[in-house]
């Protein structure tokens, strides 16, 4: 039995249009205290200066709050069951998502005030079967650039839903 | 710095603010790591769990907080290996794996104090002038 329909097949190849946001000095700054960063350039705007950066430098995984935020940011009847932006999950008879694989280069850093945009691709989707049934594996890459059309982040992510 | 050298372990265990904190500057809404009903009823959870960003992220501080502020990190690859679950405790560390001219390579990993590895992975970080 595959878990794969002609449904799924087609939604892993929609196309998603790319969009740019501009980053806010309390974008950087909620992130950093989230994760409980140290180094004070991702916190003070003194501290950052003095480290030669013209505003907070974002801690290097930032750009992954651009892609959920921006990117899913939708209304609460656009969320699926589990909390997911409908539109972020494949049409699979599964019932549950988990985070897989991670891949990330790094470029760029981003500052606050930088625009970055955001292209989404998803790069595959395949199932394999695991130790207690099968598994759909959906693989998306998001490339980040800045307003100098210099790399920020290339981060390809994988989910796997049963 | 030597192939074989080790990371000073570094101890998180994210309580109740820390997972919100997370949830709330990415907006990611996936109930399992804020509704414990949800996630103990319709996933068959036994407590919230920690976001899988957020322990790949612990694996960057391991290593950037022991390499310090010249270095810069070029690359990273993990992957999840079991739950981790609030309450539970991440020891972060890694071991460096090669050394060249301007870049350090490691392994690194996420383990509760019982040895079960919730998050592994490899690094790359260029070292000097970051």
């Amino acid at each position: 039995m595959t878990l794969i329909t002609s449904d799924a097949v087609a939604w892993a190849n929609q196309e998603f249009p790319a969009y740019s946001v501009t980053v806010g000095r309390s974008d950087i700054q909620r992130f950093a205290m989230a994760i409980g960063e140290r180094d004070p350039i991702h916190l003070d705007i003194a501290a950052a200066q003095a480290a030669g950066y013209a505003d907070v430098v974002a801690p290097p995984y930032f750009p992954y709050v651009l892609r959920m935020q921006a990117g899913t940011l939708g209304p609460k009847a656009a969320l699926a069951p589990d909390g997911s932006p409908a539109r972020d999950v494949p049409p699979l008879e599964t019932t549950r998502a988990m985070a897989g694989e991670t891949s990330i280069e790094f470029g760029t850093r981003v500052v606050a005030g930088d625009t970055i945009t955001v292209a989404k691709r998803i790069v595959d989707l395949y199932e394999k079967e695991g130790r207690s049934g099968a598994l759909v594996f959906l693989v998306t890459e998001f490339e980040f650039t800045n307003q100098r059309g210099e790399l920020v982040m290339r981060e390809t992510f994988t989910r796997i839903f049963r | 710095m030597n192939v074989g050298d080790r990371i000073p372990e570094v101890e998180r265990t994210p309580d109740a603010v820390d997972l919100f904190m997370f949830s709330a500057a990415a907006w990611l809404l996936h109930r399992i790591h804020y509704d414990l009903p949800y996630t103990t009823e319709e996933e068959g959870h036994p407590e919230l769990l920690i976001h899988g960003p957020l322990q790949g992220t612990y694996l960057m501080q391991a290593a950037q907080w022991w390499l310090g502020t010249d270095a810069s990190i070029h690359s990273i690859t993990y992957r999840h290996k079991a739950p981790a679950y609030l309450g539970d405790t991440l020891v972060c560390g890694g071991e460096v794996t090669t050394v060249s001219n301007r870049t350090v390579e490691m392994e690194l990993w996420a383990r509760k104090p019982d040895g079960t590895v919730t998050t592994e992975g490899r690094a790359v970080f260029a070292t000097g002038a970051g």
